[in-house]
């Protein structure tokens, strides 16, 4: 591989990361603001 | 080596634990429900269950593994670990699916087995269960241990009394509750640790540049993205793991009956998609290590990770990677914990010393609790002697792999009878032992005997990944192709792998014996019964079913209940 592609194939794990990250804490402010609407327990 | 202050790491630590011990603190109720303390009520949210399915399976020995791959293998080597670790989530999610239609309230997979084929057959699945989690807890102790004795001035043993009492402290009282909440926080802190300390690490080591300097370091099969010896090495014995996991784990059965049952597909999705990120992203400090030249601290591949932290993070990452890591191997080991107070709630005590009907949810909220304390202190005996864990995780691997086709049949065959499924698993594991520890030379016809099931266990495995999203008749014609395409390979040749033939030794014979002893069955079972026999300890009685037996009939003592 290429000093490119190898660079690439390292750094594209943290942007997955960080994009996964970004769903999970949406998605968990969403519930929780949902929780404390409806008075229901989060978990 | 750069250590931090004893002041320091135990205000570190103090932060983490007092945290989520708040955490729990703030949920937990007076009086716990029993089955809120095991699956929190079967109706988590998507963002929670996602979090907690990629914390769970995130663990410290994930980390070290993928990048001891990347140090071992090359530029493959992190995909070869956390991408099948990851497709174990992916695979079991149809499974899960069907696991929640026909039982949709249960707590543990071996108390379906319970309601489905019998005692016997709960046992073996729970004792797996069990003998996984003690495990799991012991490495994740351990694996604290180690990386506080390497960080601070405290010793290896104080380091894993912390970790154990730490995680204790707030998994206690709520259970499951608690475990999945701490979760998030937890996975908050390892995700956004990646995201910063891979990038801080590849340019402060001379990255991109130091692929072409250190070139030389890798050799041929560590520089081939396709290499063969990473694949049968490090690969193949995941591939046929993948499944096992799934189903041998109670950690992963738990998020299946707490998570919504209409959000299981995108909580799986996204845990697969977090976990293979995650750990193949650490994994890749394995491979820059390995470009780097970097010798292991003691010849010891564990040290590679600190190794690159230590070097090339800056103090204030540096207490970021340590939140990483202390995350991950408590994420998991709250995990266990849950997991195994739920098995000893509802398989030992609900199931089998009270019955179902006699069950008191007040006394099971007792027992869940005592057996997260008997656990840590086993847990913490055991991490003490150091055990080679990988290799206690692959055997256990390979024993799980004896109960897969025998668990998914059951879900799926109304044939598949108790005696079917326990002498399957029992002659499996007869099978599997010696093979896998090398009891009798496996030259000559043994040989060829063991090559011919591990063709067999290509094509069960293969098989019953396809099974899980298309159904009987994909899943039997890929299981076929892959057993003719693999054959000529495979005959005379992968029996010189024991770790990998043993595990597909025990997927054919348990495939085999229960297919031999189920298809001429008269059992015609009716799937409806598992989701009356499982489910809350304290169902409302229009909940019941006429049908039922009049054990599961027997009214609910009104003393008992104390739910909310």
């Amino acid at each position: 591989m290429s000093t490119i592609w190898l660079t690439l194939y390292v750094l594209v794990w943290p942007v997955i990361v960080a994009v996964v990250l970004g769903v999970l804490v949406t998605a968990f402010t969403k519930e929780w603001l949902e929780s404390r609407r409806t008075g229901e327990d989060l978990v | 080596m750069v250590q931090f202050s004893i002041p320091l790491i135990l205000l570190l630590l103090l932060l983490f634990y007092g945290g989520t011990f708040w955490i729990s603190v703030r949920i937990g109720k007076r009086n716990e429900n029993a089955d809120g303390y095991m699956t929190a009520g079967n109706k988590l949210g998507f963002g929670i269950s996602a979090a907690s399915m990629t914390a769970t399976w995130i663990w410290a020995s994930s980390l070290y593994a993928s990048a001891t791959s990347g140090y071992t293998y090359g530029i493959s080597g992190p995909i070869h670990y956390g991408l099948w670790g990851a497709l174990m989530i992916l695979f079991i999610y149809p499974f899960g699916r069907r696991i929640r239609a026909v039982a949709p309230k249960a707590h543990t997979l071996a108390e379906v087995m319970f309601a489905r084929h019998g005692r016997s057959s709960q046992l073996m699945l729970a004792g797996s269960n069990v003998v996984g989690s003690v495990i799991s807890l012991m490495s994740n102790f351990l694996a604290g241990g180690v990386l506080i004795a390497l960080l601070s001035p405290l010793n290896f043993i104080q380091g894993v009394f912390t970790v154990a009492l730490g995680v204790l402290l707030y998994s206690l009282w709520s259970g499951f509750r608690a475990s999945v909440l701490t979760d998030f926080v937890q996975v908050v802190a390892m995700l956004g640790a990646v995201v910063v300390i891979v990038p801080v690490i590849f340019f402060a080591a001379g990255f991109p540049a130091a692929f072409e300097i250190g070139a030389a370091n890798l050799t041929a099969q560590q520089s081939n993205f396709f290499s063969s010896e990473a694949f049968l090495k490090q690969g193949a014995p995941y591939i046929a793991a993948v499944l096992a996991y799934a189903i041998g784990n109670q950690t992963i059965a738990q998020r299946l009956f707490a998570v919504d049952e209409r959000l299981i597909k995108p909580t799986f999705i996204t845990a697969t998609v977090g976990y293979g990120a995650t750990v193949i992203g650490i994994g890749m400090l394995g491979v820059l290590a390995l470009y780097l030249g970097i010798e292991p601290v003691d010849g010891d591949v564990n040290n590679i990770i600190p190794q690159m932290a230590l070097t090339y993070l800056p103090p204030i990452l540096l207490v970021l990677f340590f939140i990483m890591v202390i995350g991950a191997l408590s994420s998991t080991a709250d995990s266990d914990l849950a997991a195994l107070s739920s098995i000893a709630m509802a398989d030992v005590y609900g199931q089998n010393v009270a019955g179902k009907k006699n069950a008191n949810p007040r006394t099971m909220l007792l027992i869940g609790r005592i057996t997260m304390v008997l656990a840590t202190a086993v847990a913490i005996s055991f991490a003490s002697l150091q055990l080679s864990i990988l290799d206690l995780l692959v055997f256990v691997g390979a024993l799980w792999g004896a109960l897969v086709f025998p668990v998914i049949a059951s879900f799926y065959w109304k044939k598949v009878t108790n005696k079917a499924f326990t002498v399957s698993v029992l002659v499996a594991l007869a099978c599997f032992l010696p093979v896998r520890f090398g009891w009798f030379p496996v030259d000559g016809a043994m040989g060829y005997l063991v090559d011919v099931f591990n063709v067999i266990g290509i094509g069960v495995v293969l098989g019953l990944m396809v099974f899980g999203f298309f159904g009987l008749r994909p899943a039997v014609t890929v299981g076929l192709i892959a057993m003719v395409a693999s054959a000529p390979f495979v005959i005379g040749f992968l029996h010189d792998y024991a770790t990998l033939s043993g595990s597909l030794v025990a997927y054919a014979v348990s495939a085999v014996v229960c297919f031999a002893m189920s298809v001429r069955s008269k059992e015609n079972f009716d799937f409806a019964v598992i989701k009356r026999r499982t489910g809350d300890f304290d169902p409302e009685p229009e909940e019941r079913h006429p049908d039922d037996s009049p054990e599961q009939l027997a009214p609910v003592p009104a003393a008992k209940g104390n739910q909310q």
